[in-house]
């Protein structure tokens, strides 16, 4: 078992700075750059990405174990939908025939792959945790609120002309 | 026997992946979507290789795997772990039920065929029907070599073909090279420090995509134990410094298993046309003897029977193409064919002091030995 080093913020944002530029990066071949949520309020759920009036389409995968959290990946559909045609090598007109349902599934496995990586990096900073299966959210306008005390962490990156938000909630040590 | 590989991942995703990622090799993709439908498709198709992911519904990977290691009809296939569960001592626990490897999503697709090919010989399939390619096709032919002066030889040297040439200097620049282009044949200088060539032609043989790419060693004359060594690891030729640029063409077309016909045969009209270029060194003349009877029977099965035999290019008559020349009228005489000569004042001349080719007659041109053919016997007469 490897020695804990405390979870600070800083931590954090390290472990999924390095997830998502990872990710992205190996799976599509897109650099995003972190940038900091100038108008987040600490603890309140992230802005909707993009125009309030856009879908959008939420990933979301937990890590259970000696820490335990979720993490949500915001895009907006026409990001998202960019991302599942590089994924799988589609053209637009093959993603409309495929739906929905390759879409979710994309994100899904993006976010699975952004929240593994994070979580990989706490269980080698001694916290073994596991995944979980991961889901998908969409909709237009809302925010998502969670009903215990977690600590909430939100992060910003920025892929060419669209972003990516992190949206991370972390159950308090106990 | 075409390998199957088991791909059981939840993630639809990946499983598109992986089929996109095998596309180009000689390999069934089959799926499952959790543990329990992955050991139901390994016990039905026995697979020659399961990729695993851990988080899924139903049954995970770590139960799959276990119960997989513990059938004896199934334990023999081996697994690589496909996941993004990477913590250390998860890996370390899932390694000690027996895995093969262990690659962590998010992954590079030549990541994951490079790892399959440690574990199955994956050979790439034709994207279109097997066609000979000719020596008028295009080709990548990479060199590496830390002199520039040697690189801008061979390019000068080839600039006449349609090869396109790269030189590189190091054995990294190679791999970063063949990760976008899968080279047609590589000449590595073996005199490269530290012995860097027979490090990187390991790499290269070890290469899904470049196993079977030919690869030459070039070297100094007088370096023999070099030529050797290299001969035991297996390059498939040796160069020697300073190149012979006919040699290193002529051994490049071979090793490419190029159809060099076309520089020789080819089809003017309704006559078969068999050019001799202005070197006629012994290899060149071995080359156009080898394609001789072939090519003669194709003009023929394609209801042809005119052979002009053109030696105008040749600068001096010798032995070889006198020999040739023969060969080339007695496979005319087998297969019916009227033949003619094409040739220039000295060859004419030199043929004269010959008692064997004293009554060969010689057209000016290509089109006066076309014409020749409407009004007079064949040439075959005077020469039998």
């Amino acid at each position: 078992m490897p020695s804990t080093v405390e979870i600070t913020e800083s931590l954090i944002r390290d472990y999924i700075n390095r997830a998502v530029t990872d990710v992205f990066k190996t799976m599509l071949g897109r650099v995003p750059t972190f940038s900091s949520p100038a108008d987040w309020v600490a603890g309140e759920p992230p802005k909707p990405v993009g125009p309030v009036h856009r879908p959008q389409v939420v990933g979301t995968v937990g890590f259970i174990g000696e820490v335990n959290g979720l993490i949500y990946l915001h895009l907006d559909l026409d990001f998202a939908r960019l991302c599942t045609r590089n994924l799988l090598g589609m053209t637009e007109a093959e993603l409309d025939e495929a739906g929905d349902e390759v879409i979710n599934d994309a994100i899904g496995e993006l976010t699975n792959m952004t929240v593994g990586s994070f979580k990989n990096g706490l269980c080698d900073s001694g916290y073994p945790c596991m995944l979980t299966i991961p889901s998908i959210l969409r909709g237009t306008n809302f925010s998502i609120e969670p009903t215990s005390s977690v600590v909430r962490h939100v992060y910003h990156f920025d892929c060419e002309e669209h972003r990516v938000v992190a949206d991370i909630l972390m159950k308090p040590s106990e | 026997m075409r390998y199957k590989v088991l791909t059981v991942d939840d993630s639809k995703t990946v499983r598109i992946i992986v089929r996109k990622a095998f596309k180009p090799y000689d390999c069934d993709i089959i799926e499952a979507g959790n543990g329990v439908e992955g050991l139901a498709v390994a016990a039905k198709e026995t697979p020659s290789l399961i990729l695993l992911d851990v988080t899924m519904p139903v049954m995970d990977g770590v139960e799959m795997l276990t119960k997989l290691k513990s059938d004896p009809a199934l334990k023999g296939i081996p697994v690589i772990m496909l996941t993004a569960e990477g913590g250390r001592e998860h890996v370390l626990k899932i390694a000690k039920i027996g895995v093969r490897d262990y690659l962590v999503k998010p992954f590079k697709e030549e990541v994951l065929i490079e790892k399959c090919g440690r574990v199955l010989d994956l050979k790439p399939i034709a994207e279109a029907p097997a066609k000979a390619r000719s020596i008028f096709d295009p080709a990548d032919i990479l060199i590496v070599e830390d002199k520039p002066a040697i690189i801008q030889q061979i390019q000068e040297g080839l600039r006449h073909t349609p090869w396109k040439i790269k030189g590189v200097g190091t054995q990294a620049e190679v791999l970063g090279h063949c990760v976008h282009t899968t080279p047609d044949l590589i000449l590595v200088s073996l005199s490269l420090p530290e012995e860097a060539a027979f490090t990187l032609f390991r790499h290269i043989r070890t290469g899904i995509k470049t196993k079977y790419t030919p690869v030459f060693g070039l070297v100094v004359k007088t370096e023999l134990g070099q030529q050797q060594q290299a001969q035991t690891v297996g390059f498939s030729a040796i160069i020697t410094k300073p190149i012979d640029m006919a040699e290193l063409e002529t051994k490049i077309a071979k090793a490419m298993n190029l159809d060099t016909s076309l520089r020789y045969y080819s089809m003017e009209g309704d006559v078969m046309v068999m050019t001799l270029p202005e070197n006629c060194a012994p290899a060149v003349l071995a080359e156009v003897g080898a394609y001789l009877k072939p090519k003669f029977a194709e003009a023929v099965d394609s209801g042809y029977n005119k052979v002009v035999l053109d030696v105008h290019h040749v600068k001096a008559l010798h032995m070889g193409i006198i020999k040739l020349l023969f060969q080339a009228m007695q496979t005319c005489r087998e297969l019916a064919i009227q033949s003619a000569l094409v040739g220039h004042a000295q060859i004419v001349s030199e043929c004269k002091s010959f008692e064997d080719t004293r009554g060969w007659t010689f057209h000016d041109s290509l089109e006066d030995a076309k014409a020749s053919f409407g009004r007079s016997s064949p040439q075959l007469a005077a020469v039998s």
